[in-house]
């Protein structure tokens, strides 16, 4: 994965929030559901409340068939009605509209089929009236009795109590006896006009129940069906509310479930996904300081660890670098510094004590010259000062040889010895006298008329005080003045030589380099650069140590300090 | 003219000299001969290098600066190649290295001469 650390972090925060947002959002959805439906719920309820209401007046005016309850019957009907049509259309298409259309319908139907009774009430009313009244005139009929005697008063009045037996109870047995009693008009008096309207009237009256028992039932029928369909439609809302409660829970728990599975999960995979890079850099880095410079960071993921690694092999490929170098440059050192110890004896004395040899060899050359071409023209005085010139100088030339067997004898030796160092300094000055002879630099010595004893190696020691002493006189060309100045630490238990020259000075920032192997800034072939790196070794070996201080055109001192001989420490000093 | 600051160089060479019928006159210090400058002509002057303060080369450039006819020829027994390469380049008519044989030097002497009286 390509990804910056803080892509990754702002994925694995907002993927959980995410999650979370959206299980927010689908509760406050369902729960707005959960109100919409509780909503259809009530409205449910309330319809069948109502239609348990028509139902209980339809029961008490099939009972009473009074004006009374008729009215209360009709009006709470009309009460349904409106509710019916007062419900919205999208609840209905939510509810369902085949439930409410059948609804509207059958409350349709009901409403028609009351007013049918009621009419038919009416028409029984009436009905019961003219039967009535043709009874009353059968019975009249019958007293004038201008008729055939089959028809008697007992028949009639029987006809009668079957008639009354008849309105009163409306059953089977009462309706079979009158039926049967009417039956016997056409046999008794076949075109009596009474009997007739009489019979017409109960007959029609008799129909008009017929009708009234089909109207009832049809209305029972229609009330039980609105009963029925108001019952599904607030069961099934019931149902519905409950279900959705059940899924909005299920769905709700799986949105929980799966955040407390993901979040961590997604925190884990981030972190580590962030941490990885860095980790597996750590670990580099850890083998890479304990000292294996050749491996590497990889180079892996594409975020801020990238860069990091990056500039970290950078800076890995120029340390390794810089060590191999270093350590090039220390084997060159080893041998330059052998070069260069050859090289501070061997070289000085070409440059200065073997060239003072061909001052004598002169002088005595040129006084053997004068003598041969003159001798017989001078006097005994002149050829004796003669003879004492080229002895002198003959002594001169050897004395020069001595001090160079003497050197030369002295560098042999690399023991570490009891030494005087202000002993060891008058010599080191006597080095560079020659050098110091042909120019214009003045010396002041400062040192102790008594001895201070050191322990270390004499060449070694005036090697130092030659670098140092030769570097001064570099510094100060032709003229100035080269102090040398040398006083015991308190106690004795140190000596602190100071070499001050009053030459060109070095630059504050070049100071730290001058102790540097192969620093210099002398012409190719004047300078190695090494007469500094020389000396700090040497001293560090003596265990003494050397600072300095300069300032750019007035000076540079070179302060060394050497501890006093202690017959308790015997410092070693290698044979380079 | 004989600078050295070996006095045995300056006795031998007057006497040596002279004896070849040369005016000679003898310095054994530098700051000495450049005064003895001002006072007379010099034909010809023999300096060694390696003297106290005032040493040949500062004697030759001081010559060659002022007294450009004068030939200066240096003796000396620090040979170096680098001091003869700068005393010829400062216009040096000889470098002889100590020690020497006198015709050596008398030859020398005779042909800066003569080339000082051509010119
Ligand atoms: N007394 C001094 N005054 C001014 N600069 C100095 C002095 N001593 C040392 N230095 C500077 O420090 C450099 C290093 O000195 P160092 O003696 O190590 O090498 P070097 O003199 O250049 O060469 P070498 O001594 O090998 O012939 C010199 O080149 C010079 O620039
Ligand atoms: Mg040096």
């Amino acid at each position: 994965m390509n990804l910056k650390i803080w892509h990754k972090m702002i994925i694995g925060i907002s993927i959980p929030s995410l999650v979370v947002i959206i299980g927010g959002l689908l509760t406050l959805y369902y729960l707005n559901n959960v109100k919409t439906r509780h909503g259809f719920v009530e409205i449910a309820d309330d319809l069948r409340e109502r239609v348990l209401e028509i139902r209980r007046n339809e029961k008490n005016f099939l009972l009473h068939k009074t004006t009374e309850y008729y009215k209360y019957f009709k009006s709470s009907i009309s009460i349904l009605q409106r509710s019916a049509s007062n419900i919205p259309e999208a609840i209905i298409d939510q509810v369902g509209k085949s439930e409410f259309l059948l609804l509207r319908n059958s409350i349709q139907n009901y409403q028609d089929l009351l007013n049918n009774l009621l009419e038919n009430y009416l028409h029984e009313e009436r009905q019961v009236e003219k039967v009535r009244e043709e009874g009353r005139h059968l019975e009249s009929f019958v007293a004038k009795k201008n008729h055939a005697v089959e028809l008697s008063t007992d028949f009639v009045l029987n006809l009668r109590r079957f008639e009354k037996n008849y309105m009163l109870f409306r059953d089977k047995a009462s309706f079979d006896e009158l039926n049967k009693g009417l039956a016997q008009f056409d046999n008794i008096i076949p075109f009596c006009i009474e009997c007739i309207r009489y019979a017409n009237a109960i007959n029609e009256l008799l129909n008009v129940h017929t009708d009234q028992t089909r109207l009832e039932g049809s209305l029972q029928i229609i009330g039980n069906k609105l009963e029925e369909i108001t019952n599904t439609i607030s069961i099934r809302e019931r149902e519905n509310v409950r279900s959705f409660f059940s899924v909005t829970q299920h769905r709700l728990l799986i949105v929980l479930v799966l955040l407390c599975v993901m979040g961590p999960l997604f925190v884990y995979k981030t972190a580590t996904h962030i941490v990885k890079p860095i980790k597996r850099l750590a670990e580099i880095t850890k083998r890479i300081s304990e000292g294996d410079l050749s491996l590497r960071a990889p180079l892996k993921e594409h975020d801020e660890t990238f860069q990091l690694s990056q500039s970290f092999n950078t800076m890995l490929d120029k340390l390794q670098f810089t060590q191999q170098s270093l350590e090039r440059s220390l084997e060159l050192l080893h041998e330059k510094h052998v070069e260069a110890e050859k090289r501070a004896s061997l070289g000085f004395l070409v440059s200065g004590v073997a060239h003072e040899l061909n001052n004598p060899l002169n002088n005595i050359s040129l006084t053997a010259e004068t003598m041969k071409e003159d001798l017989d023209t001078m006097t005994r005085e002149e050829q004796k000062e003669y003879i004492q010139d080229i002895l002198t100088q003959s002594e001169r030339a050897k004395h020069i040889i001595e001090e160079l067997l003497d050197f030369v004898g002295t560098r042999k030796s690399t023991a570490m010895e009891k030494l005087d160092i202000i002993n060891v300094l008058g010599e080191s000055i006597h080095l560079v006298s020659n050098q110091l002879k042909v120019t214009n630099i003045k010396l002041k010595l400062d040192v102790p008329q008594y001895p201070f004893f050191i322990k270390g190696n004499q060449s070694k020691i005036e090697e130092i005080f030659v670098n140092i002493m030769v570097n001064a006189i570099h510094a100060m060309k032709d003229s100035g003045t080269l102090t040398i100045c040398a006083r015991p630490g308190s106690g004795q238990r140190n000596i602190f030589i100071d070499i001050s020259d009053t030459g060109c000075g070095i630059e504050e920032k070049e100071i730290r380099n001058i102790f540097e192997p192969f620093y210099t800034t002398k012409p190719v072939g004047e300078g190695t650069g090494l007469g500094l790196s020389v000396a700090y070794s040497l001293v560090s070996k003596h265990n003494g140590d050397i600072s300095v201080k300069s300032k750019v055109g007035k000076g540079t001192t070179f302060s060394i300090r050497f501890p006093a001989y202690d017959e308790s420490s015997v410092p070693e000093i290698s044979n380079t | 003219m004989v600078v050295d600051d070996e006095p045995i160089v300056g006795k031998r060479l007057k006497r040596l000299l002279e004896r070849e019928g040369y005016a000679v006159e003898t310095f054994t210090r530098g700051s000495q001969a450049l005064e003895g400058l001002g006072r007379n002509r010099y034909d010809v002057i023999i300096t060694d290098i390696m003297m106290g303060n005032v040493d040949g080369m500062m004697i030759l450039e001081y010559v060659k600066s002022n007294y450009p006819d004068i030939p200066v020829i240096i003796i000396t027994g620090y040979g170096k190649k680098e001091i003869a390469e700068e005393a010829y380049r400062k216009g040096v008519h000889s470098f002889i290295i100590k020690p020497f044989r006198i015709d050596e030097l008398k030859a020398v002497v005779k042909e800066a001469l003569s080339g000082a009286d051509k010119d």
